[in-house]
């Protein structure tokens, strides 16, 4: 009994104006003052624990995620005063669908209805420069959905001060899978011919010519069978071969050159270049800084497929035990400080080794 | 931080299918929490600006100096906090780790084990090589602490583990640390040892005598050991590399990109660098994954004891606990 009656004193207290006035105060110097350091650039939020939450305090679950709805709000308002420039957010997985269907349609609407809010805040947005994307496989949402989504991110494309990703609905890995494909594809598209005076299709015919009467042979099979080289298979191998070592010796320069007919040449770029960085640009995050801190609430300790790419090298996973609508700038604070702190440890631990290595 | 009023009006508002408020009212309802905006650069260049930047300036530089010295005292205080809180975990990670020893018994080790709900069929670590440390010792102490864990793998009956060590010097020296497993087996099991393979992708595997060690084991305890050398060119590296090779097949004509599926690169990933694993266990400080091969990390429980540092029995312990207490839910 004195329990309930304490927090109630506790909150009429802190809702009076000289507390809130001081708490307000207080947040302002705190952001202020973190502004000071450094501050993570991209920063990822799986916003987990909305349905043990709203059990635990004996609600609704889709309340638990309106709930969680506006703590994302919340975290929203303090990333962008403290001036981070990415921030994403695992809104609902591909797995997510094997859920009952009154919850999947539940949040579908709630996705819907906020993103038709932020529609009509449009110039709000664009005043602060914010910019939503929806990051995910769009063919599994339905239409009245897809079409909300299509015109929230028209609307706010061109604000570029701060971006918000709402994966919704993704997989690390179908990302990765797309990233894969979309890249085999650039790379089987055939680079278009540059502008020069001297044609390629005459350069490669008169190497090829050099090569003697054993090219003559096996373009004549190549035309004659189509896409697939099945005939020859060796000579016509050999020549492929023999073709591509003569033009990686130039290694940015197209590798291959694959006959379809006698009079056209498609020229495919070199497969040798794909990197790393390749991939990076065919993610859905492409042109977002990369991943600096990763936030998982509500205890779980695992990544559940989402920026398993991206958070695989330098990014600081933090696991926190309370549930993502109970998450604040208390709950924030800490993360941020500890980046920060080990942001300049790593800084000082560069300092020495780079006057040993010099000196 | 929103007035508790607000938050009414908010909810009210929503609940109705926000036909309540107008979309005017409700940017006013938000105007005294939005930040200030940041400034065009059309305004910027505005004269008028300029001047009120000139009055604001002093308290703009009062207010910045607050800030950097709210900063530092914040800052000092968390130095402080982390101290104290690294001081802390030491004594109760030494108090823990005498409690908790294996005392190199495999029947103590699984003694510890066995009531847990269930454990990791493949697990995984990451080590990290003491580059400070000079000539082979760094080399020395990773396969002394690669030994040690395979043991108590063994002592506790997990069949498959694989160890990520960034740098691959672990993966240059199989047959030595094949030795070094065998030799630390054999003095925690004695006669019982179980065989032990070492492997690294896109390597031959090393075996001890298979046909000595399994009529040598009389209880059930564990056959055979697998152990995989991960190093950081089967992460990120092996996917481009498998990239290259569907974009070449594609050129050829060999595939189409509609070929290119999860399950294909899932298959492809899991033959040539390994599964995936059940528990990730970290033996830093910090969870930060260097380089651990991104796609088989999808599902895996990450355990780390917060200000730990190096590797030890305990760390092994708490996380197969926590790996036990874990609850998958696949999305539902």
């Amino acid at each position: 009994m004195s329990d309930l009656y304490l927090s109630r004193i506790r909150n009429w207290f802190l809702s009076s104006p000289p507390a809130e006035w001081a708490l307000k105060g207080l947040r302002e110097t705190l952001i202020g003052a973190l502004k000071q350091g450094p501050i993570p650039r991209h920063v990822a939020f799986v916003m987990d624990g909305n349905r043990r939450y709203a059990r635990s305090h004996k609600i609704e679950t889709i309340e638990g995620h309106h709930l969680g709805f506006e703590a994302l709000a919340r975290v929203l308002e303090i990333c962008y005063k403290c001036g981070v420039e990415v921030v994403t957010v695992y809104a609902f997985s591909i797995e997510n669908f094997n859920r009952p269907q009154y919850e999947v349609d539940g949040l579908m609407e709630l996705a819907k209805v906020k993103l038709e809010q932020l529609i009509q805040h449009g110039e709000v947005l664009e005043r602060y420069g914010a910019s939503v994307r929806v990051l995910g496989e769009r063919d599994l949402l339905s239409d009245d959905v897809l079409e909300v989504v299509d015109r929230a991110v028209s609307t706010t494309k061109n604000n570029k001060k701060c971006i918000l990703n709402i994966c919704f609905p993704y997989t690390s890995r179908e990302e990765m899978t797309t990233a894969i494909r979309s890249t085999v594809e650039e790379y089987s598209k055939s680079s278009a011919p540059k502008s020069t005076p001297f044609s390629q299709t005459r350069i490669t015919q008169k190497i090829m010519s050099k090569q003697g009467g054993k090219s003559e042979k096996s373009e004549s099979g190549n035309s004659s069978s189509g896409q697939e080289p099945t005939h020859n298979p060796t000579e016509s191998d050999d020549n492929e071969d023999s073709m591509s070592s003569t033009t990686t010796l130039y290694p940015d320069s197209p590798g291959r050159v694959s006959k379809h007919g006698s009079n056209n040449v498609t020229i495919y770029p070199n497969a040798e270049n794909i990197t790393a960085e390749t991939i990076d640009k065919h993610l859905y995050t492409a042109d977002c800084p990369p991943l600096d801190v990763f936030v998982r609430t509500s205890g779980v300790e695992r990544l559940s497929d989402f920026m398993l790419w991206q958070c695989h090298q330098d990014t600081q996973m933090f696991f926190l035990e309370c549930f993502w609508p109970e998450f604040g700038l208390w709950h924030f604070l800490p993360v941020l400080l500890e980046w920060q702190w080990r942001q300049k440890k790593k800084a000082m631990e560069e300092r020495p080794r780079q006057r040993v290595k010099t000196a | 931080m929103f007035k508790p009023r607000d938050i009414e009006t908010y909810r009210r508002d929503e609940k109705l299918g926000h036909k309540l408020l107008t979309p005017e009212e409700r940017i006013r309802l938000l105007k005294p929490y939005l930040p200030s905006p940041p400034l065009h650069p059309s305004e910027q260049a505005n004269r008028r600006a300029m001047e009120n930047e000139q009055r604001l300036g002093v308290r703009r530089l009062i207010k910045r100096h607050w800030h950097l010295l709210v900063f530092t005292i914040v800052h000092a205080i968390f130095s402080l906090y982390i101290r104290i809180r690294r001081a802390y975990h030491q004594v109760v990670n030494k108090i823990s780790s005498v409690y908790l020893h294996h005392h190199r018994a495999p029947d103590l080790i699984y003694n510890d084990v066995k009531d847990l709900r269930r454990l990791p069929k493949h697990l995984s670590v990451i080590l990290n090589l003491d580059e400070d440390a000079r000539g082979g010792t760094g080399l020395a102490k990773l396969i002394e602490e690669a030994s040690d864990i395979a043991a108590w793998c063994a002592s506790a009956r997990i069949p498959q583990l694989s160890i990520y060590e960034k740098t691959g010097t672990l993966k240059g020296y199989l047959p030595r640390v094949h030795r070094s497993m065998t030799q630390k087996l054999a003095a925690y099991f004695g006669p019982n040892t179980p065989g032990i393979g070492i492997r690294a992708p896109h390597c031959p595997s090393i075996e001890t005598a298979q046909t000595l060690a399994a009529s040598r084991i009389e209880n059930d305890g564990l056959k055979h050991l697998s152990v995989m050398i991960l190093s950081a060119e089967d992460g990120r590296d092996s996917i481009v590399d498998l990239t290259k090779t569907l974009a070449d097949m594609s050129q050829r004509g060999k595939i189409s990109t509609s070929d290119i599926t999860i399950e294909l690169v899932d298959a492809e990933l899991s033959e040539s660098v390994m599964g995936e694993p059940d528990l990730l266990l970290l033996f830093g400080p910090r969870v930060e994954l260097v380089g651990y091969p991104p796609w088989q990390v999808r599902l895996t429980e990450i355990s780390h004891v917060q200000d730990n540092e190096g590797v030890n029995y305990q760390v092994f312990y708490r996380g197969l606990l926590k790996y036990a207490g874990a609850q998958m839910r696949w999305g539902r």
